[in-house]
């Protein structure tokens, strides 16, 4: 019985890591598909440039800020609609 | 007794609809992170921070993009419920 539950766990457990880890590979692959094609423009050399490395390292960092912001304002907005919704049940409540 | 027992089938039906909202939730979090992305960072990177300019359209981006959201859900729910009490009149 014990067994089980905690075997039931562990496979949760490894699904969320495994859906956390395939979501970081997206992201990276993503990444690099955006980054390149907005960087690399000229190929008469096969060597990446300084400008073309800089600029993708650049791209790869705003992306990550930019990220983090989106995702505070999301959490924000979904507070604020939980606390709505909330409110409203509670005034559903009383009536 | 007043509690109403939740059937095995009804749990799982339950725990089906969250993890939907929550797979909704986060394609809807991509979708908006890539319109928001496209619409207010050019592909111009001579350097790694946000400019002022660029973290305003996006904090503007955000709240647009859910309050379209939000419309949108509404009016698609206003017309299917008009729809299903065409189609109740239709076959009553």
């Amino acid at each position: 019985m014990v067994d089980a539950g905690q075997n039931a766990s562990i496979d949760n457990l490894d699904k969320d890591q495994m859906k956390t880890f395939s979501d970081f590979l997206m992201s990276y692959n993503k990444l690099s598909e955006m980054c390149f094609t907005d960087c690399v423009r000229d190929f008469t050399s096969r060597v990446v440039k300084d400008n073309e490395e800089r600029c993708a390292l650049n791209c790869m960092e705003k992306y990550l800020k930019m990220n983090q912001r989106i995702s505070q304002r999301f959490q924000e907005f979904q507070m604020i609609a939980n606390e709505n919704a909330i409110a409203m049940a509670q005034k559903s409540g009383k009536l | 007794m007043a509690m109403p027992q939740i059937s095995q089938a009804d749990q799982a039906k339950l725990q089906l609809m969250q993890e939907m909202e929550i797979e909704m939730m986060s394609d809807l979090y991509n979708r908006m992170t890539n319109a928001c992305h496209k619409k207010c960072i050019p592909p111009r990177y001579g350097e790694a921070e946000l400019g002022k300019g660029e973290m305003v359209c996006i904090d503007r981006c955000v709240a647009k993009y859910l309050d379209i959201h939000e419309k949108i859900g509404k009016k698609l729910t206003a017309m299917s419920i008009q729809d299903e009490e065409l189609m109740k009149k239709m076959s009553g």
